[in-house]
């Protein structure tokens, strides 16, 4: 890791306790400290993709400043995704502990050798995909310091203890790397429970770590309320972020802590820029369109949510989605409601489920795969639950395919073929192909 | 076990053999709902599947906001906000 000048690292004292995890702690050192072994050639680059969240973190902060580039990677991704991932990038290096992953190099490898002496002190970059879980997802180029430049550093006061972030998140993801950064940077501690396991027994382990600030989606955070680990814990700080949150679940959450601040994030990755809601109402004030918050400019053109960001961070790849004055156009449906601004869905292919974003078009694309298909078609419903859910609708490839056994086989083939978030949740057998897929067609080309 | 909540055995019993190996488990009142195996998007399939038989989703309707911890909270929430 570079230390550079960065006042946030060299102000980290080496022997405190930054994350604990089911594996132990980990002190400030470790995590800093780490160096790769020097049979690794300085400047290579690396994919990784761990199932442990603490092997994660030591590999990312070793590999930043050593390797050219790091691909951060799901621990949830199969290896047949891995590898269509990462022939876009040749020459790099899979390190992981899975045994599911593909050819890979294991992590305890990569620090095996004497460390390299000499720091070669290159800028790395972080290469982060989209939380898009279908089809190739898009790669976007982070640097550390950039990634912790939202960090706030607070100092607790005399007597009070430091905050105990919670991290719920992949720490391979751009929400979850905030927390971890906030965190560690911001003179907390880090608790990470276990990917994988139960949401109630993430929960209980974050109430034993004494955690007191949570960053969840608001599907997750359904799911926290419907835990009865959910009582043990004592939140200052509950942050909802990566989907709409509804007055249901903000409502719920401030009985359920009310000693708790509630903060929901709207955020654009594409745009590189998001603000944040305090007052625990659906939307956000209308205010914001005239006095915007630091760090974005928002304005509403034809129902849709327009975003541009203050210090101009955005992805390469959205230039066709920016209007005239260099505004984003998220493709979020907006309606001014008295004094407030309310997301009223999408318009466009995409679904967000539980925080995930899935192409419809994708899961058609691998539901055509099945045999017995000879038209299919996703839409994205409401859920009260999820956010969105996918509904598909597929018409069979010979009338005499039983619909039942059909529609019992293409759930199958989603279950193998489909991460969770994107296998539909009804699948309808049609007789035909519907009239309105030509309004699709046309809907697609716009 | 009444009308409604053996409907909701069923549908749950469909979407766990849609999701895991093995047989569901019977949830009783006492069950708690994230312990007997279905995650949250398990859940939000759930409620999308009884809105489909039922023709209602509670967590839409109700007035007061409410997650149900275990089985027989989730099935009372369900009665207590069926369209009269």
């Amino acid at each position: 890791m570079i230390l550079s000048s960065d006042a946030a690292w060299t102000a980290l004292d080496p022997a405190r306790r930054v994350v604990t995890s089911s594996e132990g702690w980990l002190t400030a050192s470790q995590l800093i400290e780490a160096r790769v072994s020097r049979d690794f050639a300085p400047a290579g680059s690396f994919a990784v993709s761990m199932k442990s969240p603490a092997r994660m973190l030591s590999a990312l902060f070793a590999l930043d400043g050593t390797a050219a580039e790091i691909l951060l990677l799901s621990p949830g991704l199969s290896a047949p995704h891995i590898a269509e991932i990462m022939a876009s990038f040749p020459s790099m290096m899979l390190v992981s502990d899975r045994s599911d992953a593909g050819p890979c190099t294991h992590p305890d490898v990569l620090f095996a050798a004497p460390a390299a002496s000499a720091r070669p002190a290159v800028t790395t970059s972080w290469i982060m995909t989209t939380s898009g879980t279908t089809g190739v997802p898009k790669a976007v180029r982070h640097t550390l310091a950039g990634l912790a430049r939202t960090v706030r550093r607070a100092e607790p006061a005399e007597g009070k203890s430091a905050p105990v972030w919670g991290l719920l998140y992949e720490p391979s993801r751009f929400a979850g790397l905030q927390v971890v950064l906030q965190a560690i940077l911001g003179g907390g501690m880090l608790a990470v429970p276990a990917i994988g396991d139960r949401i109630d027994a993430r929960i209980d382990f974050l109430a034993a770590a004494g955690c007191t600030h949570l960053s969840a989606t608001p599907t997750l955070w359904r799911g926290i309320l419907m835990t009865a680990a959910s009582r043990g814990l004592a939140l200052k700080q509950i942050t909802l972020g990566g989907e709409i949150a509804d007055d249901a679940v903000l409502t719920a959450l401030g009985a359920r802590f009310p000693q708790a601040r509630l903060t929901h994030i709207y955020a654009s990755t594409e745009a590189g820029v998001g603000f944040a809601v305090k007052d625990g109402r659906a939307g956000f004030p209308a205010a914001y369109l005239s006095e915007p918050p630091a760090g974005a400019s928002i304005r509403i053109a034809d129902g849709e949510l327009l975003l541009k960001s203050d210090h101009g961070g955005s992805s390469a790849a959205i230039g066709e989605k920016l209007d005239g004055d260099g505004f984003y156009r998220t493709g979020d449906r907006v309606e001014l409601v008295g004094d407030r601004v309310m997301f009223r869905g999408r318009d466009d292919l995409r679904a967000n489920i539980g925080g995930a974003k899935v192409q419809l078009e994708d899961v058609e694309r691998i539901v055509l795969g099945h045999p017995g298909v000879a038209f299919a078609r996703a839409e994205a419903m409401r859920s009260s639950i999820a956010g969105n859910l996918l509904s598909l609708s597929v018409v069979p490839a010979r009338p005499d395919l039983d619909p039942a056994d059909l529609r019992r086989g293409v759930m199958r083939f989603c279950a193998e073929h489909l991460p969770p978030e994107a296998r539909p949740a009804l699948v309808k057998v049609l007789r035909e192909v519907p009239v309105e897929a030509s309004g699709k067609t046309m809907r697609r080309m716009s | 076990m009444t009308n409604l909540a053996s409907k909701i055995n069923e549908i749950y019993g469909e979407i766990w053999r849609e999701q895991k190996p093995g047989e569901p488990p019977l949830l009783t009142n006492e069950t708690i709902l994230l312990e007997a195996g279905l995650d949250s998007l398990g859940y939000a399939i759930l409620v999308a599947r009884l809105d489909e038989e039922l023709g209602y989703d509670p967590f839409t309707v109700a007035t007061e906001a409410f997650y149900p911890e275990n089985f027989g909270q989730f099935v009372a929430f369900y009665e207590a906000n069926a369209p009269r």
